[in-house]
């Protein structure tokens, strides 16, 4: 086990018509091989631009990695070719997104798209990658595989059309599986089916996995540690168990505290939900030196309005970027 | 409110059966019909709330559609406050329906962009009022366009905004005002925060919370998400395939679900408790639901089901009620109550 990718004082900036806005600002955090990572956050908040980010998929001429670095391996691919990009996307490092089925291409069927993956950035043969494919969509539990290889993805259910994007993501073995809320258009039923997967085959082939999220029971479920950002910042970051039973931002509180969740035994009392008042901040109020969430924060003070929190260590790196962590 | 009213029963629908026709393959293939609902019955008393819940495809909007006769029930009936609703003819019908509200589930497109808030919450208003307005209609529909902004957390200014000057969870606000114009009785919810973001949606499920406390509403809520059905109801109703396959009282259906079907979808659910993890273990179920045109020959959950037996794909088991109240559609539930699929964990 070794770091896998370290991201450094990552800045991403979007020009948009009012300016340039830094959508993530100053953002560092390690992932170790084999380990599931969750970003955590509302709509808005940067979470899928930095998946974006790692990728090299940043929209063309509106975004750009201002500073920071990102390594991979102890490669800089912030300074990689766009050939070199090329060859650790798919390789290295791939992504399932939240709506499979604008992900993947209707006038082909999942077998040929699968096998293209394969011929392209493993250079199989026709014959070999097909049979891989056929290999891979077993492997994602798709019965009758042989036969379904043939399919075109609007003959798929939506769980489906999912295990697809993950045989493809996995094809070549990467090191890294980005989820971008992979199963956020699913039935609940059809989601454990998904997490169960993606478990056993992080079991079987040691990658490392980055889940984007706005749930915290699935952050609960399935990752060892967690981001939490917040208007492109990362506010909170920590070991789940941690993070979960003691949150020291009050915007993960909120979070937390603002879903009503399934509890062990039900009980006839019901709580009014916590809720953060106000909205997520627009992109022109990105980048202040503030606290950007002390418009919606109860504890916030002059302190608050006037200097962006420094990022301050708890217990067993619990990094915590809040004025009044220590009150929460 | 008065307490006293509060055990009578306000909506009952009975045997409600909508069935869709398809054709498949080519133009002169046959003519199938599709049970979108299949002999569905609930009842909801005067300031409860009912959940329908089940997954994407289990009839739970369209049995709702139905209820309020958006949709052609093919057979069953629906009594609002004794009523026979489906019976009311036109003219009548109108009036009727201001008893009977929704609650879309996507704020953004069920309002009328064109409107300026304010006119969207008017529209119910002037609609129930045939012939001309006269001043003092004008004078009193303002007030009570004033008072639902105030109610459901909008500034008097925002009434002169446009949909898209708004967020999505004020403009389910607006969707929500809009329901109460007409003063009804009954609102049916179509997931009406899946569309928020997790903090929003605290702040209109506490909402509907409070309007339904002050104004004692009842609610017909249809919801996929477990965890906000058990914060906002008082009975649940579990859909698969167009059956109801559990129905019960919210505590006795969360804590001891009998039928298999609801068992594998509670424990589903990711929660943050711990507790709750290492108590319920995942119960998977394989594959997808089935295609609603050739159901499972009988118990339609037979062909996913972990804990099925050969009767269960022999013969249909009827939705009936073991343990005070708690109804399932299950052979293979004890006496006592006790779920098949406990034996299994």
């Amino acid at each position: 086990m070794g770091t896998l990718l370290k991201v450094e004082n990552l800045v991403i900036e979007l020009s948009t018509t009012k300016g340039v806005a830094p959508v993530i600002d100053d953002l560092s955090f390690e992932l170790q091989a084999g380990q599931t990572l969750s970003f955590v956050g509302e709509s808005g908040c940067g979470k899928s631009m930095t998946a974006l980010g790692i990728m090299g998929l940043l929209p063309e001429k509106v975004g750009r990695i201002a500073s920071g670095s990102i390594l991979f391996n102890g490669e800089d691919i912030t300074k990689a070719t766009d050939d070199r990009l090329r060859e650790i996307r798919g390789n290295d490092i791939s992504m399932i997104f939240q709506e499979p089925m604008t992900s993947l291409n209707p006038v082909f069927s999942i077998g040929e798209q699968i096998a293209e993956v394969l011929r392209r950035h493993q250079k199989l043969e026709k014959a070999a990658a097909w049979a891989q494919a056929i290999e891979l969509l077993d492997a994602v539990r798709i019965p009758d595989a042989k036969r379904r290889a043939s399919s075109y993805p609007h003959q798929l259910s939506g769980g489906q059309r999912q295990r697809v994007m993950i045989a493809m993501a996995l094809a070549c073995e990467p090191r890294i599986l980005i989820a971008d809320e992979p199963t956020t258009a699913l039935d609940v039923t059809i989601q454990a089916q998904i997490f169960d997967l993606l478990e056993d085959l992080r079991a079987q082939t040691g990658t490392a996995i980055i889940m984007i999220t706005h749930d915290m029971g699935v952050v609960a479920e399935i990752a060892e540690r967690m981001i939490v950002m917040y208007a492109g910042r990362m506010v909170e970051q920590g070991q789940v168990d941690h993070v979960l039973s003691h949150p020291r931002h009050p915007y993960t509180k909120g979070l937390i505290d603002c879903v009503p969740h399934l509890m062990a035994t039900l009980t006839e009392q019901r709580a009014e939900l916590t809720e953060i008042s106000g909205i997520v901040p627009s992109l022109a109020e990105f980048g202040q030196d503030t606290c950007l969430f002390a418009s919606r924060c109860h504890l916030a003070n002059q302190q608050c309005l006037q200097a962006r929190p420094t990022e301050q260590h708890f217990n067993e790196q619990q990094l915590v970027a809040c004025w009044r962590a220590g009150e929460v | 409110m008065d307490k006293s009213k509060a055990s009578d029963t306000l909506l009952k629908v009975e045997n409600l059966t909508v069935q869709f026709p398809i054709k498949r393959g080519s133009i002169i293939g046959k003519k199938k019909w599709l049970r979108a609902v299949d002999d569905i019955s609930f009842t909801i008393k005067r300031g409860e709330t009912l959940a329908l819940v089940g997954e994407s495809g289990s009839g739970k909007t369209t049995a709702a559609l139905a209820a309020a006769r958006l949709v052609k029930a093919h057979s069953g009936s629906v009594e609002l406050n004794g009523e026979d609703f489906l019976a009311l003819d036109d003219e009548t019908l109108r009036t009727a329906r201001a008893k009977l509200q929704f609650i879309f589930q996507d704020p953004y497109s069920s309002l009328n962009p064109r409107l300026k808030a304010e006119s969207i919450v008017r529209e119910p208003l002037a609609n129930l009022n045939t012939g001309s307005q006269t001043n003092d209609k004008k004078a009193e529909h303002n007030r009570i366009v004033d008072e639902l902004f105030e109610a459901v957390g909008l500034r008097p200014e925002q009434k002169k905004l446009f949909p898209h000057q708004f967020s999505g969870g004020q403009r389910q606000r607006i969707g929500i005002a809009r329901a109460l114009a007409t003063q009804p009785e009954l609102i049916i919810c179509d997931e009406p925060v899946s569309a928020l973001d997790v903090a929003v949606q605290a702040q209109i499920l506490n909402l509907l919370r409070k309007i339904q406390h002050e104004r004692n509403l009842t609610y017909l809520f249809i919801s996929h998400d477990l965890g906000v059905v058990q914060y906002m109801c008082d009975s649940i109703a579990v859909m698969y395939l167009g059956k109801i396959v559990e129905y019960a009282d919210r505590l006795s259906l969360f804590n001891n679900p009998q039928h298999p079907y609801t068992a594998a979808l509670l424990s589903a659910v990711p929660s943050v408790d711990r507790q709750r993890r290492s108590k319920y273990k995942r119960i998977l179920i394989p594959g997808d639901t089935p295609d609603a045109l050739n159901p499972p020959i009988g118990c339609r959950f037979s062909s996913r089901c972990p804990a099925a037996q050969p009767i269960c794909s022999e013969s249909e088991p009827p939705l009936i009620s073991r343990t005070d109240g708690h109804q399932v559609a299950c052979h293979l539930v004890s006496d006592t109550g006790e779920s098949p699929i406990s034996a299994l964990i």
